[in-house]
């Protein structure tokens, strides 16, 4: 494998008011691997998945993503480098088609006006540049509108392009007989594959996915588990899952970090977490959900 | 090209009405004002429909594109294209002011959709509340606009074809905007803005834009409003009254939805001179009557957005659009593995 991780998180902390709910927490994903994140509720698990996307900007460490340094950058930004994820309280755009949920997050084969690149770079630079930096991207964009009002040919084909592939995924996520119905319509477990499917959308290296399996049985859990595996291989990707039942993630996590308090108590594949005795502690206030 | 289809029909069909309706004076003025109407309320709905952003400050984008419009025009009158024909140049110049003032608008727009980067709901409602009678206060106390009696003697140049397009052209901006990836993420937005922010959309950026062309078709509205008025003054027709007007209009129909912007604009700006032809009907004495009816007006849109929110919160339309219902329904694809 590459040497570079697809996303490194170095003595990543985060406190709030002065709850350290994250302390010197690291991290690598490579391409391939899939990774479990587990502890008990309150562990910060939900808080590190905010932390690598963005969301929240960590108050000490560093987070890499595809080798370059994200801290202070926008969720978008992080995105656009390759990290996707689901929320653990389902985030879908509710009043839209499951077909349109997924059209948002594919991004249209097309080719930029300017180099994306140096354009990204001029934004996070100083300020006169910052701001030439933004207008480029305007323009880029205001043409992309142009092109979008007045149905050119190439507009058609993107759009063609976009659908096309929204669709593969939805199928890949078996939804593909929900494309035209409402986000909201859908039971709970086909919401939690839309929002899997969604965030493939935006061709993601690593993918990060907050209690994938929450609500469902114990059968749709299973199931979600082999296509987890699935999508691994198919996408090349490398996974980071939390999921609160001990069994389901030891069954098809190569690889557990688990949290308590912030803390990392434990690392390592999943017969040596199990046998932890700080592991074996911190579960046991909880359901004996390994018993 | 077949893109373009629909504007050559618009054109086609807007000249003849033109044409059918020029010896009809009053019609011609209510399909003006009724057309001013919902070109801001389709582009305010852009804003606060589609992207759920909550703007209460409309009528300023109107104000700068009205005034900065008339007096460019002004200023343009007094040059004479030779080898046009006079009515040819006129509309020329018209096209170049209307457009000043769009440009002028989403300018403002962009100034003021900055803060929203930061702002949300209530706090960014302040700030377009804030921008509008600050447009005004500076409209005022510039005597190049007029101050506070107003501006008059401008150019009338604004004809049924102009406004009518115009409704034609944001009509066709929304509905192509909405079914493109920039409508998607505006509604994205809407929708959650954290999730859309994870799926790659420049949030901040989108809002701004969002504001900046909304503003550009409020400043067009603007400029067309204020080429068919004798006098435009910094009163009632910008005033805060007048935004909220605009907002009752996408509120009643449907926030998000087009074409119920139009019809809500459409119905509420006739109602009151259909309630005043209705009562001269029945006898009433024209001149007060005419008073007491425009007084009538506010408790009564009051009055309805009260009810429309008990019985039907969501709007006459929803998110919903006219054109969904005409459209034929789509086949149910058949389930995977079916096999034949
Ligand atoms: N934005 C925030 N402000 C203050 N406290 C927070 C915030 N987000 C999370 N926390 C706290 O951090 C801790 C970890 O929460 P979380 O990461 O959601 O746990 P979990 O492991 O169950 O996902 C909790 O005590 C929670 O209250
Ligand atoms: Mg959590």
């Amino acid at each position: 494998m590459s040497a570079e991780p697809l996303l490194h998180a170095k003595k990543v902390s985060i406190t709030f008011g002065g709850l350290k709910a994250l302390a010197d927490f690291d991290l690598e994903i490579r391409k391939g691997d899939l990774q479990g994140l587990i502890g008990p509720n309150g562990a910060g698990k939900t808080t590190a998945f905010n932390v690598l996307t963005g969301v929240y900007l960590p108050t000490a460490g560093d987070v890499l993503v595809c080798g370059e340094r994200v801290n202070g950058r926008r969720p978008h930004q992080i995105n656009r480098l390759g990290l996707a994820r689901t929320f653990q309280n389902i985030r879908l755009f509710k009043q839209l088609s499951v077909l349109d949920n997924v059209r948002i997050a594919v991004l249209a084969d097309r080719k930029p006006l300017f180099d994306r690149e140096r354009v990204e770079k001029l934004k996070r630079s100083g300020f006169p540049n910052r701001l030439f930096g933004t207008g480029l991207d305007a323009i880029d964009n205001y043409r992309d509108w142009w092109r979008a009002l007045l149905r050119t040919p190439g507009f058609l084909r993107e759009e063609e392009g976009i659908e096309k592939r929204a669709r593969e995924l939805l199928d890949v996520m078996g939804l593909s007989h929900r494309v035209d119905e409402l986000a909201k319509n859908l039971p709970y477990g086909e919401q939690r594959r839309l929002e899997i499917a969604r965030a493939l959308g935006t061709k993601p290296r690593v993918l990060l996915l907050d209690e994938p399996a929450a609500g469902m049985n114990t059968r749709e859990k299973a199931d979600l588990m082999v296509l987890i595996r699935e999508l691994r291989t198919r996408f090349e990707l490398g996974i980071l899952v939390i999921e609160h039942d001990m069994k389901l993630v030891m069954g098809i996590c190569e690889k557990l970090t688990v949290l308590d308090h912030g803390e990392t108590i434990a690392n390592g594949d999943p017969s040596a977490v199990r046998a932890d005795p700080r592991v074996i502690e911190a579960y046991l206030g909880e359901a004996p959900a390994h018993a | 090209m077949r893109s373009l289809v629909p504007v050559v029909i618009a054109v086609a069909v807007l000249a003849l009405v033109q044409w059918l309706t020029s010896t009809s004076p009053y019609f011609t003025y209510l399909a003006l004002v009724v057309g001013v109407n919902v070109v801001l309320a389709v582009s305010l709905n852009v804003i606060n429909g589609m992207t759920g952003q909550f703007s209460i400050g409309h009528a300023g984008f109107m104000a700068v594109g009205a005034f900065s419009s008339a007096v460019t025009s002004m200023a343009l009158n007094e040059y004479r294209i030779g080898f046009l024909p006079a009515g040819v140049e006129h509309q020329f110049f018209f096209i170049i002011s209307l457009t000043v003032g769009g440009i002028l608008a989403a300018a403002c727009g962009f100034v003021v959709g900055l803060p929203s980067l930061r702002l949300r709901g209530d706090y960014l409602a302040i700030v377009t509340l804030g921008f509008g009678e600050i447009i005004l206060v500076i409209v005022r106390n510039t005597p190049k606009l007029g101050g506070a009696l107003g501006l008059s003697g401008k150019p009338q140049h604004t004809t049924l074809f102009a406004v009518w397009f115009t409704v034609f052209l944001v009509i066709l901006f929304s509905r192509r905007l909405l079914t493109s990836p920039h409508g998607r993420n505006l509604v994205a937005i809407r929708e959650d803005e954290v999730a859309a922010e994870a799926m790659g959309v420049d949030t901040t950026a989108y809002k701004v834009r969002a504001f900046v062309v909304s503003s550009f078709f409020a400043g067009v509205a603007g400029g067309l409003f204020a080429h068919f008025q004798s006098i435009i003054a910094p009163g009632d027709s910008f005033s805060f009254v007048r935004s909220m007007e605009i907002v009752v209009f996408i509120v009643a129909g449907g926030l998000g939805s087009t074409s119920g912007a139009v019809v809500a604009a459409v119905f509420l700006t006739l109602l009151p001179d259909a309630m005043r032809a209705v009562f001269i009907k029945f006898g009433g004495d024209n001149e007060s009557l005419a008073q007491s009816i425009d007084q009538l007006r506010k408790p009564i849109f009051g009055l309805l957005l009260v009810l429309m929110m008990l019985t039907r919160p969501q709007g006459l339309f929803g998110t919903h659009e006219a054109w969904d219902w005409l459209k034929p329904k789509k086949k149910v694809e058949p389930q995977k593995g079916a096999a034949t």
